[in-house]
């Protein structure tokens, strides 16, 4: 009984059929323009061993078309259609016996989705299939356009299987019992332009080909593999032949032995990668650094400075323009003239006279807070938002009456405040003209008004100058572990002034009147190339910092670990990590310690392929799979060749079946050799000792 | 109405009782009363134009031109200072009038 439940690994193999249910041979509305090329099929389907292939084009399905591929093909051929429902795609794969009922239902589809933007709604879907147990219905399932749980489930009694677009949702699902069986196909489009064969297959534990025996398979997901001979471990990657395994693969080689061409290649071949480069995650210069932390790791930081900052901006815009000297100069001047005139009253003749001789002009004043009532009410009576609360508790007719009102005194304002400017205007025409005739002094016109707002506009921004230059923690937000904190603080030196302007431009005169806030105001105006708006960052210092978990700053080991950090979890939103020597941006101990880690358990989600010749990755990091990269003699050429096996495995295989020893392998690669390798260990063994 | 008119080599205004005073006794706030009346004027204004020699009070003078060109400006351009296409808000004024205006037709009926 024992011995009829377990079948050897062998036999499996036998009956593993490689399957792709999904691809294209008309170009549909729904594709870009291709022809379709049977010498391609014929070199796909021969290159890729598959087994059994369905045709599925984009609502349609073309009888004439496929009766000609399959008398060119010796495998099975089914035929298939892939139909736009409930905006997304589901495949319907029918039996051949039952062509001619298929044939209809697909005629039924062309008609009702005439254009890439139709689709049929699911009960239309069942109405033109009738029983959709006589077919194989699989949709788009971790793929886009994916099923909505509602469609799903109104023929879910039909549905045993989704089409994932990555080995790595297909693993997902294999593990998780609550998702469809995984599939994944090419969903190619075979045309004379098809070079790089798709490595999207799938194998299923299956002894003969038939509809039925595919669908029973299909409902077992202890029957589907990404790989003839290893499940799920690997899987195809590279359309040479070349496997990885779906966890953390890792590749070692001599120098120039095609190790990052490797991962070259995969990320060409594949789809939705995360590629992390060599010395990538190095970062030497402190003040590039320092910008791409402002810029790109946390972009909301400039944001958070600029929301701090806003009313120091505003109050400069108040401010930037006063001239308290000139305002000075018109103060003593009116004095000066005052008293003269007073002293020299005797003088006056016709012209000093009359009343507009030494008559002042009106004060225009202006309508900003009105204007902002006015907004404001505009504001009340148009919110959507918040209309229903705002009618609760005022009239929408009281609002407007309200409105109108108010506009009514602003348009009388403005009216008054352009007659006084005519005024204002013969006003200062005809005092001209006095003066020039008359021998009086004339009393020079002063707004006091406009005087005294302007220094309580000064007095007033020197305070906030004041308050915002005070040293404080701003923000402060834990990314993965770390603490990113930004804190202000007064400027030192002319320097830093100069470093934040990026400008060869000297900071001196202002810096040493910077206690001064309204002078350092007057001297930052006469620096060339300052734009006005950009005058509140040169008030107070913003520094960023990262801190550890222990509160220190992070040394240069932790802010690559940091970046690390980021890029691995970015590279969740990927269908495979690549990471090419992570021991040029970490010292050994991270690497042991931390970063091993840290690799190991992204590629418990997803493929991983890590390129190293460091030892302490290749030799502790606890590979799923080696691949070796070596290049080697062949006739008057070189040729780069990958071997690969589990790391237990004695000997490494390759696809041409040639093999190398595991060991020398890893000695040549990893340790410098065996002889250097003995020689290293007998001298850590003296020193130990 | 004349708002500014010449006499024994005098300039005078229009004060608000009809009376009229030297124009050397004009002020700012004066001024402004004889803009606004020449502009909201229902009536034509006139004003007594400079001759040869009807104003040699030299001071008058200097102030009866600047003043008399002025208002003879607005008054021929009054038209265009009562232009209300570019008032702020006028679309909202407009259109709340309207709403307000349809409210109470939905009051009465």
């Amino acid at each position: 009984m024992y011995v009829t439940q377990t079948r050897s690994k062998s036999d499996r193999n036998l009956h593993m059929k490689k399957l792709d249910f999904h691809m294209h041979t008309v170009a549909t509305a729904s594709d870009s323009d291709f022809s379709f090329s049977m010498e391609k099929l014929i070199e796909y389907v021969n290159s890729t061993e598959l087994d059994a292939i369905a045709i599925t084009n984009h609502n349609m399905f073309d009888s004439g078309q496929y009766a000609e591929i399959v008398s060119e093909l010796a495998i099975d051929v089914f035929p298939g259609i892939e139909v736009d429902v409930d905006s997304c795609h589901i495949l319907v794969i029918a039996d051949p016996c039952r062509l001619p009922s298929f044939i209809s239902a697909a005629e039924k589809v062309t008609n009702e989705i005439p254009d890439e933007n139709s689709c049929i709604s699911i009960l239309r879907f069942q109405e033109i299939f009738g029983d959709l147990d006589d077919y194989l219905v699989i949709p788009h399932y971790l793929k886009k356009p994916e099923i909505k749980e509602a469609t799903l489930g109104a023929i879910s009694f039909a549905v045993t299987c989704g089409e994932v677009n990555s080995p790595k949702k297909f693993v997902r699902c294999i593990k998780d019992e609550s998702q469809l069986v995984p599939v994944l196909f090419s969903d190619s489009r075979i045309s004379s332009n098809l070079h790089v064969f798709s490595t999207r297959h799938t194998y299923i534990d299956c002894g003969e080909i038939s509809l039925n025996a595919i669908k029973a398979c299909l409902n077992d997901r202890s029957k589907v593999a990404l790989s003839k001979e290893d499940g799920n471990n690997l899987f195809q990657v590279l359309s040479s032949g070349l496997k990885i395994s779906t966890g953390l693969n890792v590749v070692i080689g001599a120098r120039s032995s095609g190790k990052s061409h490797t991962l070259d290649l995969i990320n060409k071949e594949q789809r939705r990668i995360k590629y992390i480069r060599q010395f990538s995650l190095v970062q030497t210069d402190e003040e590039k650094y320092r910008k791409e932390f402002e810029s790109e790791v946390d972009g909301q930081q400039n944001r958070c400075v600029d929301d701090h900052l806003s009313g120091l901006r505003s109050i400069i815009s108040e401010v930037v323009d006063i001239d308290l000297v000139s305002l000075e100069n018109g103060v003593e001047s009116y004095v000066d003239t005052l008293i003269r005139s007073a002293e020299e009253a005797d003088r006056n003749d016709s012209f000093s006279r009359a009343s507009l001789f030494s008559e002042s002009e009106f004060s225009l004043g202006d309508d900003n807070s009105l204007t902002a009532l006015i907004s404001s009410t505009r504001q009340l009576i148009e919110s959507i938002d918040f209309r229903s609360i705002i009618d609760k508790h005022v009239d929408q007719v009281d609002l407007k009456k309200l409105a109108c009102e108010l506009i009514d005194v602003l348009w009388e304002n403005t009216e008054q405040r352009s007659r006084r400017a005519i005024a204002n205007g013969l006003v200062v025409n005809v005092k001209r003209e006095l003066a020039v005739r008359s021998s009086a002094i004339q009393i020079s016109d002063v707004d006091f008004y406009e005087v005294a707002l302007a220094h309580k506009k000064v007095e007033r921004f020197c305070e906030v100058v004041k308050n915002v230059r005070s040293k404080c923690k701003i923000k402060e937000t834990d990314v993965q572990g770390y603490k990113v904190i930004v804190r202000k603080e007064p400027f030192e030196g002319a320097q830093q002034l100069r470093a934040l302007s990026q400008r060869n431009v000297a900071f001196s005169n202002a810096m040493s009147v910077y206690d001064k806030p309204f002078d350092y105001l007057l001297e930052l105006k006469k620096i060339d190339g300052l734009r006005d708006a950009d005058f509140y960052r040169y008030f107070v210092r913003i520094i960023y910092s990262v801190e550890n978990s222990d509160g220190f700053p992070v040394s240069g080991g932790e802010r690559s670990e940091f970046r690390l950090l980021q890029n691995i979890s970015d590279a969740q939103n990927y269908d495979i990590l690549l990471i090419d020597e992570p021991e040029s941006s970490f010292d050994n101990l991270f690497l042991k310690g931390n970063v091993n880690a840290l690799i190991r358990d992204i590629a418990n989600i997803m493929p991983v392929v890590v390129v190293t010749h460091n030892s302490t990755v290749g030799a502790t990091i606890g590979a799923d799979y080696l691949l070796l990269a070596s290049k080697e003699k062949a006739d008057d050429n070189f040729e780069y060749k990958i071997y690969s096996g589990h790391p237990t495995d004695k000997i490494l295989k390759c696809e041409d079946l040639s093999e190398t020893e595991s060991y020398v392998a890893l000695m040549d690669s990893l340790e410098a050799g065996h002889e250097t390798y003995e020689i290293r260990r007998a001298g850590y063994e003296v020193i130990k000792n | 109405m004349k708002l500014l008119k010449i006499e024994n080599n005098q300039g005078y205004f229009l004060l608000e009782n009809g009376e009229y005073e030297t124009i050397d006794k004009l002020t700012k706030e004066e001024i402004l009363k004889l803009v606004n009346q020449s502009l909201d004027a229902d009536e034509a204004v006139e004003f007594d134009s400079i001759q040869d020699d009807n104003l040699q009070n030299q001071a008058h003078q200097i102030i009866y031109r600047n003043v008399l060109g002025k208002l003879r400006e607005l008054f021929d351009r009054r038209d265009e200072y009562k232009d209300r296409s570019e008032r702020l808000f006028l679309e909202e004024y407009d259109r709340y009038k309207a709403d307000i205006a349809d409210e109470k037709v939905g009051d009465t009926s």
